[in-house]
């Protein structure tokens, strides 16, 4: 078997709106989506931004979930979920009587949970822990979450590829019913704002104070953010049949790793990731329309993936933003934002653009970050780049239905 | 499409079904014993690994006894030199990815390092080591005052990374976070990855680490079960690549795993029923194999003395496979080591065949049960390996 698979569903929950309407219209309008900490206490730390979902409301979007089982991250994964089917059309009991499963990325699972057993430790020690939060650490929770919310008996697998998890589990979902092991895939990502991470990335240098402004000249790093992100997968036929929206088709993926650098990114190696993506879609560098940008803010990072861009699509390469201005950086969850992002582009005819730019990098001429303002366009076929901690690198590459 | 059964036979003599994995190579590591071939002893001895813990951290245990290593420390197998940051997990999967290679007649080139890659399973990484860092940040008037080296240590690829980064594959890399379906999640992975022409061969298994963390988690959840397994840690990896084109190089794989099933249904006492799930995928896989029930083996199941999910194992199993068939409890050899337990388990049925030239071709099933309701099931035939092979 070697289907067609198409994206019918769009389910994000974001810090600049939670449903695919109110999604595309803060990503057309440049919303920001970082605010003060609120989720822990930032007194003490230096920086103290974060691109937190202060609405998520996970009782107003689950049906079946108790939401007093779940940690926040799962919560965030099932809620998209939830919001991707909805967005999709499908009937419910036609969904969870049918060969369907899940796969969900994630950086750092149920990390709240974890803080929260760490501050039991601290004040009143491993002994005294609370075992209904230790039930809830395993990451495999989040997948879990999202075939119990909708019933689904298929796979539930979480890929715990840090910061490009989501772009793992697409590629992942997409292989299931390429091969016919499942009709309907829900994949994506989520992952939620934590002290631990806010420290590190401090720590490391690569965390901005207010603004997050990539490939601008004077960018200085990210802002985590959190969130979900999910998308509904069938076949085209499937699609067709039920008469369904298509919003694209994924047309293929490619992993590699660095096995060079933990941390810093290698622009050979993400060159050679964009090249097996290319080669996996059956496309050419000159077929790429857009380029949704890893783009995460820090020097190093930028640096590295225009370097790479140029090093595949030479000097001229197509427009490439990074949504991480408005998100910040989602982590497990930033490049199923990334595919929303995509998918909306090519559906409604827009780049979105990269927002807080206001002095071009001259060491990065070849680049077009589509400054601060959407803008409007045809793209027939999208990259979406998603690299991370331990080299993993993960791009997708979405396409219009022809 | 035809479901005549194939006979037991010499590797290279029946046709290779498509989307078979051959394990030509696999590493273990254990409080029973490192290695595969120490491994293999040790379980023909039916010794068990468990040890006394006390006075192994700082923090005091729940008990005084577990299938842990008191003593392991990375360096005295690796090397000082790139090892004295690694976290607990990351020790343990590198390692079990080190003996695998060691084990296996794949060598790494340059030739073939680019399609060369790696699936490692976790629950969530090192537990330990993010909590650690947590920890770090809620003491002193300087929360910001974290040891950046060890920040890639809260990240749950760390040991897939490190292990990338040590061995020069730079291949898919790739995470499961499969809790107690972890060695079968990781295996449904690659066995996908392979198939789909992405990777020529791949690292698969999965690492827990023992830590106050896990020996505590477990103990306020499950204490109050009269036959639990004490907690372990440990890993185990396998040189996967595709049985075909094993067979096409004249090569002899140790194992074929033929199907690998996976499901998610209710947590125990909660619809859908897991039990009729795991029968439901025993079936699906073993369809998927072309082999009948009567003619599977042994079955290792995760079973570790926590009755609702025992029980969701026992039904699914007898219900699949009868009552009669053998079971392999590995963790009575190696305890509840979470998310290595399935590749553990996987490697105890390679240890069985290792030795006996009379069990070649014999089919196996491997079985794991997630307290979320995720159940797992790996269809394995096994050949015998004469000594000295793939280590000349």
């Amino acid at each position: 078997m070697n289907r067609r698979v198409v994206i019918t569903g769009l389910g994000p929950v974001s810090s600049i709106g939670t449903g695919v309407t109110a999604f595309g219209q803060a990503l057309r309008a440049g919303t920001s989506g970082i605010s003060a900490i609120s989720s822990f206490d930032s007194s003490g730390f230096p920086h103290y931004m974060a691109g937190e979902v202060l609405d998520f409301d996970p009782k107003a979007l689950l049906r079946t979930l108790a939401t007093s089982e779940w940690g926040r991250t799962s919560l965030f994964a099932a809620a998209a979920a939830r919001l991707a089917v909805e967005d999709a059309g499908i009937d419910e009991k036609v969904l969870a009587g049918a060969a369907a499963g899940s796969s969900i990325g994630t950086t750092s699972g149920e990390s709240q949970v974890i803080e929260a057993l760490t501050a039991e430790w601290v004040h009143s020690g491993l002994d005294q822990i609370t075992p209904a939060y230790a039930a809830q650490v395993p990451a495999s929770r989040l997948a879990a979450a999202v075939n119990q919310e909708l019933g689904l008996t298929g796979e539930a697998v979480t890929l715990s590829t840090a910061c490009s998890a989501s772009n793992y589990a697409l590629g992942y979902a997409y292989d299931q019913i390429v091969t016919g092991d499942a009709d309907y895939m829900i994949a994506g990502g989520a992952d939620s704002v934590c002290r631990w991470a806010h420290a590190g990335f401090y720590r490391l240098g690569a965390l901005t104070e207010k603004v997050c402004s990539p490939f601008d000249k004077d960018r200085s790093g990210i802002l985590t953010g959190e969130g979900g992100a999910a998308l509904f997968l069938e076949s085209l036929e499937s699609a067709t049949e039920r008469g369904a929206h298509i919003y694209a088709e994924v047309l293929g993926y490619g992993l590699n790793c660095d096995a060079n650098h933990m941390v810093a990114p290698d622009p050979v190696s993400i060159a050679e990731c964009m090249r097996r993506a290319h080669h996996n879609a059956g496309i050419a560098p000159a077929d790429v329309d857009y380029i949704c940008a890893h783009g995460t803010g820090t020097p190093a990072n930028d640096a590295m993936e225009a370097q790479a861009v140029v090093e595949v699509f030479g000097t001229r390469p197509p427009p490439i933003s990074s949504i991480k201005s408005m998100l910040g950086h989602t982590m497990g969850a930033a490049s199923g934002f990334g595919a929303i992002a995509s998918a909306l582009a090519i559906d409604e005819g827009f780049l979105p653009p990269t927002t807080n730019y206001r002095t071009p990098d001259p060491e990065l001429p070849a680049i077009d970050p589509v400054p601060n303002e959407s803008r409007p366009a045809q793209p027939k076929v999208v990259q979406n780049n998603g690299f991370a901690f331990g080299g993993n690198n993960a791009i997708t590459i979405l396409g219009r239905v022809a | 499409m035809n479901a005549t059964a194939i006979t037991p036979d010499t590797p290279g003599h029946q046709d290779v079904r498509e989307n078979t994995l051959a394990i030509t190579g696999w590493g273990v590591v254990t409080s029973l014993a490192i290695g595969a071939d120490e491994f293999t002893t040790a379980i023909g001895e039916g010794r068990s690994g468990l040890r006394e813990v006390t006075g192994m951290f700082d923090e005091e245990l729940p008990e005084h006894e577990a299938f842990a290593m008191p003593d392991f420390k990375v360096r005295d197998h690796l090397g000082r030199k790139g090892t004295s940051f690694f976290d607990r997990s990351t020790s343990l999967g590198l390692l079990g990815c080190t003996l695998a290679l060691d084990d296996t007649d794949l060598t790494v080139t340059d030739d073939n390092r680019d399609r060369f890659g790696i699936v490692l399973g976790t629950t969530a990484g090192s537990i330990k080591a993010t909590s650690d860092y947590s920890r770090e940040t809620l003491e002193g008037d300087k929360p910001f005052r974290v040891n950046p080296v060890l920040f890639p240590n809260t990240v749950m690829n760390c040991a897939a990374g490190q292990s990338a980064i040590w061995l020069g594959l730079k291949g898919v890399n790739a995470t499961v976070a499969g809790g107690r379906l972890a060695g079968l999640s990781a295996l449904r992975y690659a066995r996908n990855q392979i198939r789909r022409g992405y990777a020529d061969a791949l690292l698969v298994g999965s690492a827990e680490e023992f830590s106050p963390h896990t020996a505590w988690f477990s103990h306020r959840q499950h204490s109050a079960e009269e036959g639990r397994v004490k907690v372990g840690e440990g890993s185990a990896v396998f040189v996967v690549e595709n049985a075909e084109a094993v067979r096409a190089q004249g090569r002899t794989p140790d194992a074929e795993v033929l199907a690998v099933e996976v499901g998610s249904y209710g947590a125990p006492g909660r619809e859908p029923d897991a039990g009729a799930g795991l029968a439901d995928r025993i079936g699906r896989a073993l369809r998927r194999a072309a082999v009948e029930p009567s003619q599977v083996r042994a079955v290792a199941t995760g079973e570790s003395g926590i009755a609702r999910l025992d029980d969701i194992e026992r039904r699914g199993v007898d219900s699949a496979l009868g009552g009669e068939v053998w079971r392999v409890r590995a963790s009575e050899w190696v305890g509840e080591c979470q998310s290595a337990s399935g590749s553990l388990q996987l490697a105890a049925l390679l240890a069985g065949h290792r030795g006996h030239p009379e069990l070649d071709g014999a089919v196996s099933v491997v079985t794991s049960v997630s307290p979320d309701g995720g159940v797992g099931v790996a269809v394995v035939r096994g050949w015998h390996r004469a000594r000295g092979d793939h280590r000349g």
